[in-house]
Parts: C-alpha cells; sequence; structure tokens
C-alpha cells in the first residue's frame, strides 16, 4: 500500500480565527490506550524540550490529572476545572492555572469530575474555552496529553481546529493498545473530514513493553494505517525509578541511556513536518493482523 | 401556526415532555416541583403554566424549583445541586415532592432516583422528562400520571363513582369538559370520585381506588387504565364521549362497567340531544365543507365521523364551495361539546352570508 503524506510547508503560518495564537506554535497531542505512558512519555518530551530552551506548554486532559505531575515533583498543581467550580470563570488568571515546572515547562491540569459521575468530556470544552479566553495557550510547542480513549466529542477537543495539528499515538505491541490506537486513528481520520480541519497523524510511537517482534509489530501497524513508527523507546528500569523519585528521566538521570532515547524522540517530534491522514484497519483486518504477529 | 389561533386548538400534543409532566404534577396543589436541569427549562414551563391559567380565568402560580444548574455542575455531576434543591423544597412544607429531569441531567447520568430514595419525612417522586429519549407531551403525562398514582395506598374501600383520569390540563375546555361528563355520570346517579390529576391534595388521592370506574380522557391512556385496573380491580372507559351517538354509547359503557341499568338515561340523553340540536334549525341545509384546523395535523377519522354524523342531524350538505369549517382538535366532548362546536359552524356559515 503506497503510504499518501501530507508535507507541511516549513513554517505554516496557521489562519487561527478570533485572534488565535499566530506564532507558528507547534501543537501536538498525545493519545493511546490508558496506562500505555501518554503522560511519561509527554513529560520527558516537554523537558526534553525545554532543555533545548524552547518555551513548553503541557496540558493535561484527563481528570486523574496527574500529566504533569513529574514535571513538577509530584506535587498536585490546582486544576482547571476545580478553579472554575471554586471561584467561577471570571476570576480566574493565567497565574491560577499555569504552574512552571523543571526547565520552565508550563503545565496546565484540566481536571474533571470524580469517577463515576458528571461529564469529562464538557470539562474539556470548558477548560479550552477558557484558556483561549485567557490567551494561554502560546509557547514554541504544546503538548496536549489526553486520556486514553476518545469516548465523546470532549475528548476530541485538542483534535479540532486552531488546537493541535499532530497526533501522535503512543502504542506497545500489545494487541489491546494497537486497538486503541487504531480506534483514535478512526477519530483522527473522521475529524480530518471537515471542512478546514488541519489535524493529521504525526506519527506511532512505540513505548516498548519487551515483547518479542514488538517494533516490527508496531511499525507493520503503522504503515497499515498509513502512517508510520516515529519512534521506539525502549523499557527500562529507569522511568520506574525515576518515578518514584517524582521526577523525568531527563531531570533525574540526565546522562542515562532513556534521556538519550526521550531527547531523540524529541527531535524527531519537533523536526517532523510530515503527517498523514490515517486508514484506520476495520475489526477483522485487525484480528488477522494479530494472528500474523502473535504466535500462538 | 394558524393564522388566526383560538385557544381552543391550544393542543400541545407533541411538546416537551418535562412539560406534558408538569400539566399533571402542578395540579397536586399541596406539592413542590423540582426541576433539575438549567434555569430556563423552569422559566419556559413556569411561564406556559402560569399563561394558561389565567387565560383559563384560574389564576394559579406553579410551585415550581428550579436545581438552575451551570457548566459547571455538567462536568461534576449535578446531584449536590438537586439535594440543595431538595432542602429549598422541604422548607415550603409540602405535602409531597416531584423531582422531574430535563434532557441533560440524563445526558450526564445523574442517578435521581438514588437521590429522591433518601427518607425526608415527606415522599419525593421522581418522574422521568427527558425529551431527547423519544417521548413527547404524552409521554410526560403519562410518566406523570404513574408517578402521582404511586402516592395513592395500596387498596380503598370501593364506592359507587367514577374517577376522571388524565385530563388535558392545558386545553381550554378542560373544565368545561369535565362538566360535561360528570353531567352524564349523574343520569346514572354516580358522582365524580377523584380528578386524576387536576386541583387536589395529595392527600385526595386516597380516594384513588375507591371509585367503581375509571373514565381516561382518551384511549391513549389506556397503560394507565390498565394499571389502575391491575392495581384496584377498577374497570376503565378508554375515552371521554366524543359523537351524538357516542355520547349515549359511553353512557351504555359505564353502566356495563357499574352493573347499572341504562335505557332510561340513554333516553333522557337522546331528548336532550334532540332540543340542543333544534337550537341549530336556523343553519339547516347550508352548504359546509371540512378543513383541517392545522397544516400539519392529519385528518383525524373519528373527527370526521363526529363532523358528518352533526352535518346528517342538522341536514347539512358537504360541498367543495362550501363555507370552510375547522376540523374540531380535539374532538367535541359529549353533547355539551358539540353544541358549542355547532355555535361555533353557526358563527362561519352566518359570516359567508352577510357576504
Amino acid at each position: 500500500m503506497a503510504i499518501r503524506f501530507i508535507c507541511h510547508e516549513p513554517h505554516p503560518r496557521p489562519n487561527y480565527p478570533c485572534g488565535l495564537n499566530t506564532d507558528p506554535m507547534k501543537q501536538i497531542a498525545l493519545y493511546g490506550k490508558g496506562g500505555i505512558g501518554k503522560s511519561t512519555t509527554a513529560a520527558n518530551l516537554s523537558a526534553a524540550l525545554a532543555e533545548e530552551g524552547l518555551d513548553i506548554l503541557q496540558i493535561g486532559c484527563d481528570p486523574k490529572h496527574d500529566s504533569t505531575r513529574m514535571l513538577v515533583h509530584g506535587t498536585w498543581i490546582p486544576t482547571v476545572l476545580d478553579l472554575i467550580r471554586e471561584r467561577g470563570d471570571a476570576n480566574i488568571t493565567v497565574d491560577d492555572v499555569v504552574y512552571r515546572g523543571f526547565a520552565g515547562v508550563r503545565c496546565v491540569e484540566a481536571g474533571g469530575p470524580e469517577p463515576g459521575i458528571g461529564c469529562a468530556g464538557r470539562g474539556i470544552i470548558a477548560t479550552f474555552q477558557l484558556l483561549e479566553r485567557l490567551d494561554a495557550l502560546k509557547g514554541d510547542v504544546i503538548v496536549y496529553d489526553v486520556l486514553g480513549d476518545v469516548v465523546c466529542g470532549g475528548f476530541a477537543m485538542p483534535m479540532r481546529e486552531g488546537y493541535a495539528r499532530e497526533i501522535y499515538l503512543v502504542t506497545s505491541g500489545e494487541l489491546m493498545s494497537i486497538y486503541a490506537a487504531n480506534n483514535i486513528a478512526r477519530a483522527i481520520a473522521r475529524l480530518s473530514r471537515r471542512a478546514r480541519s488541519r489535524c493529521s497523524l504525526g506519527g506511532v510511537i512505540c513505548n516498548a513493553k519487551n515483547i518479542e517482534g514488538e517494533a516490527e509489530l508496531v511499525e507493520e501497524f503503522a504503515r497499515r494505517i498509513n502512517s508510520r513508527m516515529i519512534a521506539y523507546i525502549p523499557r527500562s528500569r529507569i522511568v520506574q525509578v525515576a518515578e518514584l523519585q517524582k521526577q523525568t528521566v531527563i531531570e533525574y538521570a540526565p546522562e542515562s541511556e532513556q534521556a538519550g532515547v526521550y531527547r531523540d524522540l524529541a527531535r524527531l517530534v519537533y523536526g517532523n513536518d510530515t503527517t498523514s491522514i490515517p486508514t484506520p484497519m476495520e475489526m477483522d483486518e485487525i484480528e488477522s493482523f494479530a494472528l500474523e504477529f502473535v504466535q500462538v | 401556526m394558524r393564522s388566526n389561533p383560538s385557544p381552543s386548538s391550544s393542543s400541545r400534543f407533541e411538546g416537551c415532555t418535562l412539560t406534558g409532566a408538569l400539566s399533571v404534577a402542578t395540579e397536586v396543589r399541596d406539592a413542590v416541583c423540582v426541576i433539575h436541569g438549567p434555569a430556563g427549562c423552569t422559566h419556559h414551563n413556569f411561564s406556559l403554566l402560569h399563561a394558561t391559567s389565567l387565560s383559563n380565568d384560574r389564576p394559579a402560580l406553579p410551585r415550581l424549583l428550579s436545581t438552575s444548574l451551570v457548566e459547571s455542575d455538567i462536568i461534576f455531576g449535578g446531584e449536590d445541586a438537586l439535594e440543595t434543591a431538595l432542602e429549598r423544597a422541604l422548607a415550603l412544607s409540602p405535602a409531597s415532592i416531584f423531582v422531574l429531569s430535563t434532557c441533560i441531567v440524563e445526558t450526564i447520568g445523574d442517578d435521581i432516583a438514588a437521590v429522591c430514595a433518601k427518607d425526608r419525612g415527606v415522599p419525593v417522586i421522581p418522574i422521568p422528562t427527558a425529551g431527547f429519549l423519544g417521548g413527547v407531551f404524552e409521554t410526560g403525562v403519562k410518566n406523570a400520571l404513574a408517578a402521582v398514582a404511586s402516592l395513592a395506598p395500596p387498596s380503598s374501600e370501593r364506592t359507587l363513582s367514577a374517577n376522571l383520569i388524565g385530563e388535558k390540563n392545558l386545553e381550554y375546555g378542560v373544565d368545561e369538559n369535565a362538566a360535561e361528563v360528570s353531567r352524564l355520570l349523574k343520569r346514572l346517579g354516580l358522582p365524580v370520585n377523584l380528578r386524576f390529576v387536576r386541583g387536589i391534595r395529595t392527600h385526595d388521592l386516597d380516594r384513588l381506588g375507591a371509585a367503581a370506574v375509571n373514565i381516561l380522557r382518551e384511549p391513549a391512556l389506556g397503560p394507565i387504565g390498565e394499571e389502575l385496573k391491575r392495581r384496584y380491580g377498577t374497570p376503565y372507559i378508554e375515552s371521554f364521549p366524543t359523537g351524538l351517538g357516542g355520547t349515549c354509547r359511553f353512557l351504555e359503557e359505564v353502566g356495563r362497567a357499574c352493573g347499572i341499568d341504562t335505557p332510561a338515561a340513554v333516553e333522557e340523553e337522546r331528548a336532550y340531544q334532540a332540543a340542543m340540536l333544534e337550537r341549530f334549525d336556523d343553519i339547516a341545509g347550508s352548504r359546509i365543507r371540512f378543513q383541517s384546523p392545522h397544516p400539519i395535523l392529519r385528518g383525524d377519522p373519528e373527527v370526521e365521523a363526529i363532523c358528518t354524523e352533526c352535518a346528517d342531524a342538522l341536514s347539512l350538505t358537504i360541498d367543495p364551495e362550501g363555507v370552510a369549517i375547522p376540523s374540531p382538535y380535539p374532538p367535541p366532548v359529549g353533547t355539551g361539546g358539540i353544541g358549542r362546536m355547532l355555535h361555533r359552524w353557526r358563527v362561519l356559515i352566518r359570516d359567508r352570508r352577510r357576504g
């Protein structure tokens, strides 16, 4: 199957509506199955980019509000939605919601309801509206770290016009994780059909679980959905150790091999100007794909 | 809308489910209705109920309370707001509280039944009224009737009397229609036991099971008739009487259900109808044609049959060139309803004669 990629001009100047940021700012979003390592990857990616002197904004879009925690040494920063609930959205400033973390990364947590009540998706929409009103969506790179499943329109918010233009799917070689990634590819394909849509797939990041042939499997999956594996992150104990110290690997073990892996990822993502409209697999295709790769 | 709307055409068959339910629940006069949703849902219905009660010369402020949800309640869940509103409702010392849902709280899955289940000293009854789930005005009416019925005791001593079930509280002629049915029942010696639900108090529901027969307002209320029959063994008549012959048949049906002899009552009613028709002698022989009362309403065969029956009784001729007569909607109730309908026909026929 031929891979069709969209090539952006090197410094695209998006024509954002209503006075939104007009800088050649890079906005990316990480999606993937719950527990696959999106937040760890996002935090290390942000840390590595910030080390290079870039102005980074990382926005956690998950009621669990733990996306940026390793960047702020394990503290729980107030969430946008808690502040809205306590004060009403008229009495909130940028300083109330944006917190500086490692290497100056600016951190925001959307937050949301307790599990089992309310509407977390609407919470993401409210968060984005407030951040826009506060003119907080700026910097060299914005990293949106979104909860595992795009269960409703609210969680597709970062993919809408004016926000992330590049989506990165984080997956391991495990089937359930591939399956979730394929579902998100469906959301991207659907949204890309909308008029003026700028959202497309930047690539697949393999966050390895140390399964045999994992890189090949994820590479093939990426190829089949009309994308490519942009980085392979090997499993490393240092990630867990750093997490116990409530730090990113970049901060805790800057000389480690794993830190080098995240810096490579950061360079690749920052320099990436090739994206594609994904062609998600059908259910039966994904099942036969599994049979090809998994030794029973 | 009609270019010349009249109060009698204020049917709200396909309206909001919440409005349908409130048209019933607010008629329990010592209850408070808590509407769990944005303030606008309550305001809109308050205005409508108030305006309708004014136009029926029955000024009454409906006792509505809103949980007044805003976006953060939707995001974090509205159950706390419902708790707070219930406290406010209790402060009004109601005999019962109804909690009505709206589209948005059903969308986010607030567990209203669980909040209502807490013991608060007065019954707190949830009524599901989210319209987007496929309901219309009538669904709300049925859900509310079932909810109000749940306040009635499981049994009560039978008396020779009748209940009126599910009167259309927002229709212009609601009290005239009830009076007409009550007049007919009197011919059989049956008093009205309970208007379920119109202008009652919570403890009046103790009598719900006491009637010998339930008279449903219209056949669509069949499930309510069945439920009351299951609970109390009360037989039901599926509709208020319509048409000249239909009104006599109604007397026979009610008589059968209650074991009352009817020939004398039917004979009296026939004579009453003949006297009523005589008053319209002046339009006998006129040419008329029937037209739909509203472009979106299709012809109702039952209504057409009643119109044709009346036209025959007055020797009116149906003619495409005749005076345009809007078909009534809903059909007129009893002999009295037909009398009022013929009065409107006469006005239209005279207008045409004057040119």
